[in-house]
């Protein structure tokens, strides 16, 4: 089966000016990407171009046809001075193109029940979102993103500013989805220590030292200079 | 000569010279709720000051319309002049930018455009009330004309937001989520931003640079303060603004005061009164939280 996304000397970067090394990744449905590394170290350029928002300064990227891609931005994304209560929030995952033109009665509204059933969120439709815990509103950010049923989910940071318990437990909400959906999703984070238990695989970058390590879980955990850069801090696979 | 403020006069004259008084009041209830719809991106997109500035510009245009046809030989409708500046101000807003950025374009636009106009005056001096006629338009009477050109334009504004509210909205609200969901994020600015610079300058034209700004920005924060929805927030914003000018108008009327102050103080009013009891019950609520910890 032909990869959901795949690049061949991907350089990303700003200006015209690489930041990291050449990438060569394939993401294959049902795999569960850790993008990971120091913060300021090339995560979010990386993650933003294959995401198609910002340029890539050189090589080659290429997407499956038909490929439906969904994000969940940073938490802090979100202006909670937009009005909106949860069932609106999901709502807004299902256009896709110019599909605004379609009166909203058009819209799959089974999706919408489905996505918050997938996140159990379904309590909390009628909620304003801006009165949810961290936690809940990251469960809806995903719900929203699951709406438009897409190949591919791409997070960044799904966990900041979180406690363990729901850190954990929206891991583990991510690793069911997966599952359940053969959903590929790459998790762009600055913490380590849940890919051991949810990632298949690792792009570990940092610009600094020109670092890109992609391969398998257990290849890049225990590769030479990721262990030399980052100590005990990494994980082990 | 009895004090204006100390005998109102009776709403009944009002409606008896209805013929009179027909157009202006219900130019200030359309452009109030055309420019109330718009007004949720503004405020939400924080460039409450756009349409202030979007108004200098236009002077800028009038200004360099004249000066073409006095100077240079080149006839320009002064209409047109302001439509081209007033686009030309808004067309750094489309796309993303942070706060700052914006704020500070707003500062330029306002002064370039005011600097601008008054610089070009001294040398179209004999033109300088004509501009202040095409542009601050008096809310207290409105040609039928302009009336007429204003309830078309309001109905096909209106008309479009209507059906492509879910884009505007993910454009302005959910940019990168909408960008990869392959919503063409840049065309919905586009025309977002030249709905509403359309929309202003009308506004401005007909009814005056004050009722433009008013109503681009008060009734769209009085919803804000109770809609629980996107949808809820324009509908009723939408409404709050032509309350607003309708209601301005009778104020202004009924206790003899200028028709633009009366439909700003009066949208005051409405964002008083909505946001009030919403921040009372938030302070009780908080109140009673702190009351049950501490026992």
């Amino acid at each position: 089966m032909a990869s959901l996304v795949s690049t061949v000397g991907l350089r990303v970067g700003y200006a015209g000016r690489p930041l990291l090394p050449a990438i060569d990744l394939a993401i294959e449905p049902g795999q569960i990407w850790a993008l990971i590394g120091r913060n300021g170290g090339g995560k979010s350029t990386l993650l933003r171009t294959l995401l198609g928002l910002q340029p890539r300064v050189g090589g080659r990227m290429e997407r499956r046809a038909g490929l439906r891609v969904a994000y969940v931005p940073q938490r802090g994304d979100h202006d909670p001075a937009v009005p909106g209560r949860v069932r609106d929030v999901v709502r807004g995952g299902l256009d896709r193109g110019w599909s605004f033109l379609k009166p909203s009665a058009l819209l799959d509204r089974g999706a919408v029940e489905r996505a918050l059933a997938a996140t159990e969120t379904t309590a909390l439709a009628r909620h304003p979102f801006a009165t949810l815990s961290e936690g809940q509103k990251q469960r809806v950010l995903i719900a929203r993103a699951l709406a438009g049923e897409p190949h591919l989910l791409l997070l960044d940071e799904p966990t900041s500013a979180m406690d363990p318990v729901n850190e954990e437990a929206i891991f583990s909400l991510l690793h069911d989805l997966s599952h359940q959906r053969d959903l590929a999703i790459l998790v762009a984070s600055h913490q380590m220590s849940f890919v051991p238990r949810f990632a298949s695989h690792v792009v570990m970058v940092d610009k600094d030292d020109g670092l890109v390590e992609i391969g398998d879980r257990v290849a890049v955990l225990s590769c030479t200079a990721c262990r030399r850069k980052y100590g005990d801090l990494l994980p082990h696979a | 000569m009895p004090d204006a403020l100390d005998a109102p006069l009776s709403l009944d004259l009002f409606f008896e010279g209805w013929e009179l008084f027909r157009e202006p009041a219900l130019a200030g209830a359309i452009a109030g709720a055309l420019l109330g719809l718009l007004g949720v991106y503004v405020v939400l997109r924080r460039v409450v000051f756009l349409s202030a500035a979007v108004s200098q510009a236009a002077g800028l245009g009038v200004a360099l319309s004249f000066y073409a046809a006095l100077h240079l030989g080149v006839a320009v409708s002064p209409l047109v002049g302001a439509a081209v500046l007033t686009g030309l101000a808004v067309l750094p807003f489309v796309g993303g930018g942070t706060d700052a950025r914006r704020e500070s374009l707003l500062g330029v636009i306002w002064l370039l455009g005011s600097a601008g106009t008054l610089a070009v005056g001294t040398r179209i001096v004999a033109e300088v009330t004509d501009i202040q006629d095409i542009l601050f338009g008096t809310a207290v009477a409105v040609a039928p004309e302009d009336f007429a050109r204003l309830w078309q334009v309001a109905l096909a504004l209106g008309l479009l937001h209507l059906w492509w509210w879910r884009g505007f909205a993910a454009a302005s609200f959910s940019r990168d989520a909408a960008r990869v969901q392959g919503l063409p994020v840049r065309l919905l600015d586009v025309v977002l931003f030249a709905t509403l610079a359309l929309a202003v300058s009308l506004t401005t034209r007909t009814l005056g640079a004050l009722p433009a700004f008013a109503f681009s920005v008060l009734p769209a924060v009085a919803a804000l303060a109770v809609a629980r929805s996107v949808p809820q927030a324009l509908v009723l914003a939408t409404g709050l603004g032509a309350l607003t000018g309708f209601g301005g108008y009778l104020l202004s009327f009924r206790y003899s005061l200028p028709v633009g102050p009366a439909q700003a103080l009066l949208g005051v009013a409405l964002v008083a009164a909505l946001h009030g009891p919403v921040r009372a019950a938030r302070g009780v609520r908080r109140l009673r939280a702190r009351f049950a910890a501490t026992t």
